[in-house]
């Protein structure tokens, strides 16, 4: 079963097409990553699928929903979450309040009931901190116990990119998007998180991994798309698209061209 | 200069400065999210009490009232005048901010805000004329106590009761809350608080609707303590409250708190006392400062710390000389030799310029801790000579009351040259 679609999308920024007529789609519990080298438009794609900016052309679909265009909360509330490659935690707020947050689309609020508290509210509130620990508990204790309270901002470089896992994931979203979870990490780090984001897909998840790492996309992943120019140049198995001609020229091109 | 009319003075700061707080407030909140400055939230603070004093007239307080049915009107007023005001306040937001923030230039809506300052100022003369609006008499509270010949008006309490339980009930709400959890997280990074799934627009109009109605509060209040209130009181108190934000720290709620009530008792002390008086503040300033030189300083030069607080100014924080809590594996990197000149810089200040330090080419923790040293002697030294001229050259001297302002402003660019982040200021939070 397909639960997002894309169809056609391309982005300009002036001249520069960042993402250039792509059509794909992601099945329920699977990981499919995009890879490509830096600049090919794998960050803007997904600024397009939670709506940051319109697309210049194309459509995205939820299941058979058409979320093009749609504001980025109500994306969110409709089920699409991601974490961010330049780590965007609440920096001034707890571990706990960073999660909270997260679980937005799920929590009815509004002003009578924050500022009059009624009961409801309270076992409501229990409820949502007992969820977030639990979650937050995925990582073993390392966001967990008395950290629980601290500031996002005195976690580590790999941690806050725990915490922004568990904040997308606060809300049970039908998809997440993972915008380079393993980058800053140290290899074995970088094993560890590939693992559990193949616990988080076999939980039910859907999920599209943005990897730089080939030994994670390869370990991760059911499905690659690779792009170049913001355009597809190569859909299939990891081993397929790794040993594509196009793929390796890509990466190959540009490697040489640095050395250059 | 008696005790008891220091008692005055501190009591009428406070009660100013409570004033400044609740304005201040609508500035440092909506800073937080837009980055903004908006203003026109002195206007919306004079509208806010005109409305009050509107509708306390058209409905006729009258002297033979029962108190009950008075304060059921005054609190009426309050609902009217907050009912109204957030309206407006609102109004603007969506008319002439909402397309312009985040689109092009900062420049955009801070140019917008003053306009619609002025605009807004325009309409209330057009439509009420140069004559202040006046309180019904009827309407104001006006007993008052006498403390030895200190004497204290019921108003001046009321009022900074009813700012102490606003601003408990907000700290509350944005602390506790779900939607004030929202609004925090807005503050800290609109475009990922939006992918969490907040409705950011509505965050901003609520933030706008809080901001205006505790300006109609301060309104109402001001009119109630003075009795009147001018078409363009607005920019003055405007300009305080928003400076108020700045020496708190801005975009912080507690830091509006006390900014504001600092500049309240600035005015009144640095006016109301003679320098004898004023000296011992000077005094207190003045050991808090040797406190820091001789003591908490060098303690932390000795510790290996080599960025502390921004003290002194953002500039050791741009040169990249900042060390990071997770970078204090670097502590160690500072040897014990290195350690023990860095603290002995902070004891003989700026004679290390005729020590010739730098021939000894220090390394750039000593050289951090030179300079930080010369900047707070040179402080401590200013500070001490002003003691003693306050203290023992003009002991009767007193400022005249139309410079309170110059005096003020004069403080407070000194607190900013001595802490840039305000007092309260938020941490910057470092950037990965
Ligand atoms: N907001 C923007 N405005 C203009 N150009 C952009 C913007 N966002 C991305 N780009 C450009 O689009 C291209 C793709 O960027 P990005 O999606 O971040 O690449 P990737 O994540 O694959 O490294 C880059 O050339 C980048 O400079
Ligand atoms: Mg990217």
């Amino acid at each position: 079963m397909k639960i997002l679609r894309v169809e056609n999308l391309t982005k300009r920024f002036g001249g520069l097409y960042a993402v250039n007529n792509l059509s794909f789609s992601l099945k329920k519990g699977e990981i499919l990553s995009i890879i490509g080298p830096n600049g090919s438009g794998k960050t803007t794609l997904f600024n397009l699928i939670t709506g940051i900016y319109p697309p210049t052309e194309g459509k995205i679909f939820l299941k058979d929903d058409d979320i093009t265009g749609l504001r980025p909360d109500k994306i969110a509330h409709k089920g699409i979450k991601r974490t961010f490659q330049t780590l965007r935690v609440f920096p001034n707020m707890t571990i706990l309040e960073n999660v909270l947050v997260g679980m937005h689309p799920i929590i009815e609020e509004n002003i009578f009931n924050s500022i009059f508290h009624p009961p409801i509210m309270k076992r409501q509130q229990k409820e949502a901190t007992e969820k977030a620990i639990s979650i937050l508990s995925f990582f073993g204790t390392r966001l967990t116990g008395t950290r629980l309270h601290h500031p996002a901002n005195s976690l580590s470089y790999a941690n806050r990119r725990r915490l922004e896992i568990c904040r997308a994931l606060a809300s049970d979203p039908k998809v997440l998007l993972l915008d380079e979870p393993a980058a800053g990490m140290n290899p074995k780090e970088s094993l560890e998180i590939m693992d559990q984001i193949k616990q988080i897909r076999d939980k039910g998840y859907s999920i599209i991994l943005i990897e730089h790492d080939m030994k994670v996309v390869k370990g991760a992943s059911n499905r690659v798309i690779a792009l170049d120019y913001g355009e597809k140049i190569a859909e299939g198995t990891p081993k397929e698209v790794s040993e594509h001609p196009r793929v390796i020229e890509a990466y190959l091109g540009k490697k040489v061209a640095k050395n250059a | 200069m008696s005790v008891t009319s220091f008692l005055n003075l501190t009591v009428n700061g406070i009660t100013v400065g409570m004033i400044y707080a609740l304005i201040a407030l609508g500035y440092t909140m909506v800073y937080g999210i837009l980055e903004f400055i908006n203003f026109a939230h002195g206007e919306v603070f004079t509208i806010g009490g005109y409305f009050g004093a509107i509708f306390l007239t058209w409905i006729i307080i009258q002297p033979g009232m029962p108190f009950v049915l008075k304060i059921t009107l005054i609190i009426l007023a309050f609902l009217f005048s907050i009912i109204a005001t957030s309206l407006l306040g609102e109004t603007v937001y969506l008319i002439a901010y909402k397309p312009l923030v985040g689109k092009s230039s900062r420049i955009g809506p801070l140019l917008s805000a003053i306009g619609v300052s002025i605009v807004l100022q325009n309409l209330i003369l057009l439509i009420f004329g140069t004559t202040p609006i006046t309180m019904p008499v009827e309407a104001i509270p006006r007993g008052f106590f006498i403390i030895g010949d200190a004497y204290i008006r019921h108003i001046g309490l009321i009022i900074i009761g009813i700012t102490c339980i606003s601003m408990f009930i907000l700290s509350l709400y944005v602390k506790k809350s779900r939607m004030g959890q929202a609004m925090r997280a807005t503050s800290q990074d609109i475009e990922a608080a939006e992918m969490m799934g907040i409705n950011t627009n509505r965050i901003i109009s609520i933030t706008f609707i809080i901001g205006s109605a505790l300006a109609a509060v301060a309104g109402i209040l001001v009119c109630m303590y003075y009795g009147t209130l001018k078409f363009n009181i607005g920019f003055l108190y405007g300009l305080k409250a928003f400076t108020a934000c700045v020496v708190g720290g801005i975009g912080s709620i507690p830091g509006a708190f006390i900014g504001s009530l600092f500049i309240g008792l600035i005015e009144n002390y640095s006016i109301g006392l003679k320098f004898n008086l004023l000296g011992i503040f000077v005094a207190l300033v003045f050991l808090l400062g040797t406190y820091y030189q001789f003591y908490l300083l060098p303690k932390k030069a000795k510790a290996g710390i080599k960025f502390i607080a921004p003290l002194f100014s953002k500039r050791e924080e741009e040169k990249g000389s900042l060390v990071t809590t997770e970078k204090k594996t670097k502590k160690d990197l500072m040897s014990m030799e290195e350690k023990e000149m860095a603290k002995k810089a902070y004891y003989f200040g700026p004679l290390l310029i005729f020590f010739n330090f730098k021939k000894k080419n220090p390394s750039s923790f000593v050289a951090f801790h030179v300079r930080q040293s010369i900047k707070i002697s040179f402080f401590n030294l200013f500070v001490f000579i002003t003691m003693i001229l306050m203290l023992f050259i003009f002991p009767n001297f007193q400022i005249s009351s139309q410079w309170k302002d110059v005096v003020t402003y004069l403080m407070l660019i000194l607190i900013l040259i001595v802490k840039p982040s305000g007092l309260l200021g938020e941490n910057i939070p470092e950037k990965v």
